[in-house]
C-alpha cells in the first residue's frame, strides 16, 4: 500500500499543474539563493559565521536526504533489503573518509556492493 | 575555450552527474508527472537534491509548503557557493543578466570542478570555459533524466535498484569530497543519524528541515575555531 501522492492545489489545477508545481515549489526555492548571491556578492563574505552555519545546515540536510532515500527508498530500490542498502552506503562513506579524492572509486564500490548483493539475494 | 570546458566535462564529471540524474527521471514517472517536467526539472532546477526532494516528497504526500521549505533549505548552500565562485568569473562591464546566467549553473559538480580548474584559465576566457563545461554536464544530465524516465522500469531489479541508489551514493560521495574539518564530518554523520529519527516523530514533511537544523547547528558549534588573524 503506497501513500497517496501530494494532490494539486485545487484552484490552480489543470493540464499544466505539473509545470506550475515545478516552477513554484522546486525552481523558485532553489534559484532564489543563486539570485540573492548575485545581488549580495559584493557585500557577503563567504567565510562569515552566518554562512558557515548555513553551510553546516545544508550539509546535514543533504546527509538527511541520503538517509531517507536509503531507509524508505523510492521505486526499485525498495526491493533490496535494508541491510544491503546500508552496506552499500557504508562502503562509499568508508572509502571517502580514507581518501576524499576518490569520488569515482567510492561511487563505483558502493554501486558494485549493491548490485552484486541484490543479484545474489534476488536470484532465488 | 568553450571546447576545452566541454572536453574537461566529458573526461568524467558530466558522465557522473548524467548517471546520477537517471533516478530523478524514474522518480518523476512514479508520481505520474510527464517526461517534459522531469527533463525541465534538470535544466531549470539544476540541483539533484532539490529534484529528488520534489518528486520523492510528492510520492509520500507531503504538503506543498513543506516541500518548498525543504527545497529552500537544501538549496541555501547555493548562496555561499555562488558567492565563492562568482569572483572567478567576473569581468569588467559584465551585465547582471550574465551573472544571473552563470549563477544558474552553480551546483555541486560545476562548482567543485570550477573552483579547482578556473584559476588556471586566463580570466578573459573563463566565462566561455565555464559555460562549455556546465552546459555539457547539463546536456548529459538531461539525457540521463530522459532515459531514466523510460528505462528504469525495463531493467532487471538489481540494475534498476543500482541506478536508483546512485543518487544517495553520489550525494554522499560529493558531500564527503568537500569535507574540510570535523564540523563537516559531524554535519554529515548527525544528518544521517537524525533524519530517520525525525522521520518517525515529526510529520507533514517537516522532519527533514528539523533534522537539518539540529544536526547543522550542533556541527556548527563543533567546528574548529579559526586561527587568530
Amino acid at each position: 500500500m503506497t501513500p497517496a501522492i501530494t494532490q494539486p492545489i485545487a484552484w490552480l489545477d489543470g493540464p499544466f499543474w505539473p509545470y506550475l508545481a515545478l516552477l513554484l515549489f522546486a525552481v523558485l526555492p532553489t534559484e532564489i539563493w543563486r539570485w540573492l548571491a548575485v545581488a549580495f556578492s559584493r557585500r557577503l563574505d563567504a567565510n562569515s559565521p552566518a554562512l558557515e552555519w548555513v553551510r553546516a545546515v545544508a550539509t546535514a540536510l543533504l546527509a538527511g536526504i541520503v538517509a531517507k532515500l536509503i531507509i524508505s527508498p523510492p521505486g526499485a530500490l525498495a526491493a533490496v533489503p535494508l541491510a544491503l542498502r546500508v552496506a552499500a552506503l557504508a562502503v562509499t562513506l568508508a572509502i571517502m573518509l580514507v581518501d576524499r579524492r576518490r569520488v569515482m572509486l567510492a561511487v563505483l564500490a558502493g554501486e558494485a556492493t549493491l548490485i552484486a548483493g541484490a543479484w545474489w539475494i534476488l536470484r532465488v | 575555450m568553450a571546447l576545452a570546458g566541454m572536453r574537461d566535462a566529458l573526461s568524467l564529471p558530466a558522465w557522473v552527474v548524467g548517471l546520477g540524474l537517471i533516478g530523478v527521471g524514474s522518480l518523476a514517472r512514479d508520481v505520474g508527472y510527464p517526461v517534459e517536467v522531469a527533463v525541465l526539472s534538470t535544466m531549470l532546477v539544476w540541483a539533484g537534491p532539490s529534484q529528488v526532494i520534489f518528486f520523492a516528497s510528492i510520492a509520500t504526500g507531503a504538503a506543498w509548503s513543506a516541500i518548498a521549505i525543504a527545497i529552500g533549505f537544501a538549496s541555501l548552500r547555493f548562496l555561499p557557493m555562488t558567492v565563492a565562485i562568482l569572483p572567478l568569473l567576473k569581468r569588467p562591464g559584465q551585465s547582471v543578466w550574465m551573472e544571473l546566467l552563470l549563477a544558474h549553473y552553480v551546483a555541486v559538480t560545476a562548482w567543485t570542478e570550477g573552483l579547482r580548474r578556473l584559476p588556471a584559465v586566463p580570466p578573459p576566457q573563463r566565462v566561455a570555459y565555464f559555460l562549455g563545461f556546465a552546459n555539457t554536464c547539463m546536456a548529459t544530465s538531461s539525457i540521463g533524466t530522459f532515459l531514466g524516465y523510460y528505462l528504469i522500469g525495463a531493467l532487471p531489479i538489481p540494475f534498476a535498484a543500482g541506478l536508483m541508489c546512485l543518487t544517495p551514493i553520489f550525494f554522499l560521495a560529493s558531500l564527503s569530497a568537500g569535507l574540510r574539518h570535523r564540523g563537516d564530518v559531524a554535519a554529515i554523520l548527525l544528518g544521517l543519524a537524525l533524519a530517520p529519527v525525525c522521520d518517525r516523530f515529526i510529520g507533514g514533511g517537516f522532519d527533514l528541515i528539523v533534522a537539518g537544523l539540529i544536526a547543522g547547528t550542533i556541527a556548527f558549534a563543533l567546528r574548529p575555531k579559526k586561527a587568530a588573524p
